[in-house]
């Protein structure tokens, strides 16, 4: 478990599960599940390889990315299309962080 | 069968799915002839520049006494629900910075809260496996806390993440440490789908990130501990429409871009990527080397309205600014003036795109605007 995630001396802490687990151990079923599964990640994967054949390269993604990105207005940017909304700057008016509320809940 | 053969037909069938996606990964290889930021550079783009006090702190919201774990914005209206250690939710009118509720949650190991399309009602989980729906509106009870209007009990693991499905109350996404993502009906309290577990192809670890398409809502992308993003769409419960492999370490937070064909992701492995739904492709990876050894884990990350910005956090206290276009940090908002104290663990943008907010675990909650000189073109 990873340091961002709570914990304290008490709380129970998540084990992760990592596919790498040791499957010698396992019952006759278990490894006829796992079988399975692999052979439809395979079905899966084949399909995928079919369609890959058809598929555009990468430089028609950014193509289309940058038309999506460049057209829209965006208020965070120094730089950037109109139209420009009035209530982007909201923040530097009415109350500012002096006058905000600091109580604690406890 | 018996079980010596089973397991030589096991090791056979590991074999093949490694070969088939070593092919995969190789045929992907020569699809990519450029990524984003060769993209940019061959087509003469400019890096976003920001001055000194372009992007500024302009709220900070002071109230939780422990690590702010997750936080999210409303859809319509500038307020914010807050998680904490502090076993409580706040939701805060972000304008003024009051509080308006201070919910005291029956379990206290809080990871994960969502606002409600309306705002009527928030969302909650944690390690007690469930997710708690609160109404905004309801009465308290005489201790002066909010009840549980809702729990939705099922999930054998934590939740590590949950999302409302846009436009309605009724439906939410949740995701687990027991290696699923589940689709509820809030009015009955009751699963609709199960994506992935033990029946199912799906993630093969602890799920740690949902992120629902805000153009088609019936996609979601989810992130997790065996390393991959994978897409899904609400329909189809039986396996993932698909894989994205690339990271090497798990997949703490996913969210889509906003025209809704690509999302990006934040790894243990200190990168972010950009990835396209339609044809599987990592369309860029957003790493910064570091002088020392230690690689920052890329904790969450959020995206500007346009795209063109990406926020991520990081356990080093670090907030790189990405130039998604250019690939490159362009700001540092862990390090300006007015900055969390400690690493950021959430990030979200406001409804209109002009404000981001940050949760620490300084307790804090910071605002981000800006409050430069803006040229429209």
């Amino acid at each position: 478990m990873q340091s961002g995630r709570p914990q304290s001396v008490v709380s129970p802490i998540p084990q992760r599960i990592h596919s790498s687990q040791a499957a010698d151990t396992r019952g006759k079923h278990r490894i006829q599940a796992e079988l399975k599964r692999l052979e439809q990640e395979a079905r899966f994967l084949e399909e995928e390889l079919e369609l890959i054949e058809r598929m555009e390269k990468a430089s028609a993604a950014c193509k289309e990315m940058f038309s999506n990105v460049e057209s829209r207005p965006d208020p965070l940017l120094p730089i950037t299309n109109g139209p420009i909304n009035p209530m982007w700057d909201q923040w530097f008016e009415g109350p500012q962080e002096a006058q905000g509320c600091k109580c604690w809940i406890l | 069968m018996p079980v010596a053969e089973l397991k030589e037909r096991h090791a056979a069938a590991i074999e093949a799915v490694n070969d088939l996606r070593e092919r995969l990964k190789q045929r992907r290889q020569q699809l990519l002839d450029t990524d984003v930021a060769g993209y940019a550079r061959s087509h003469g783009r400019s890096q976003v520049t920001f001055g000194p006090t372009d992007l500024v702190c302009c709220r900070t919201l002071q109230g939780h006494t422990g690590k702010v774990y997750s936080l999210d914005w409303t859809p319509e209206r500038d307020r914010i629900v807050s998680a904490s250690q502090d076993g409580r939710l706040i939701v805060w009118n972000a304008q003024t910075s009051q509080k308006t509720h201070a919910i005291k949650l029956p379990c206290a190991w809080v990871m994960t809260c969502a606002f409600s399309p309306t705002g009527q009602s928030v969302a909650c989980g944690g390690l007690d496996s469930m997710c708690s729906i609160f109404n905004l509106n309801s009465a308290t009870d005489r201790d002066g806390n909010l009840p549980v209007s809702v729990t939705l009990n099922g999930h054998k693991g934590y939740v590590s993440c949950c999302q409302y499905v846009p436009d309605e109350d009724i439906h939410i996404i949740t995701s687990s440490g027991d290696q699923t993502c589940v689709l509820w009906d809030i009015t009955t309290g009751l699963r609709t789908t199960v994506f992935g577990g033990e029946f199912q192809s799906g993630h093969t670890a602890d799920v740690l990130s949902v992120s629902i398409n805000g153009a088609n809502s019936r996609v979601f992308v989810s992130g997790s501990c065996d390393g991959t993003a994978r897409l899904w769409d609400t329909r189809v419960a039986s396996r993932a429409m698909r894989t994205f492999q690339g990271h090497e370490g798990d997949v703490n937070t996913v969210k889509f871009f906003p025209d809704g064909n690509r999302f990006g992701t934040g790894s243990d492995d200190g990168t972010c990527r950009l990835f396209d739904i339609r044809n599987g492709h990592q369309l860029q990876v957003y790493y910064q080397q570091h002088s020392d050894k230690e690689v920052p884990l890329v904790t969450s990350i959020a995206f500007s309205i346009s795209g063109r910005l990406l926020f991520a956090g990081y356990s080093n206290g670090d907030c790189y600014v990405w130039d998604t276009l250019l690939a490159r940090v362009v700001l540092n908002l862990g390090s300006v003036q007015n900055s969390h104290e400690n690493r950021i663990s959430c990030l979200g943008l406001s409804a209109d795109g002009s404000s981001l907010c940050t949760g620490s675990w300084d307790t804090n909650l910071k605002i981000w605007a800006f409050g430069g000189h803006r040229k429209v073109i």
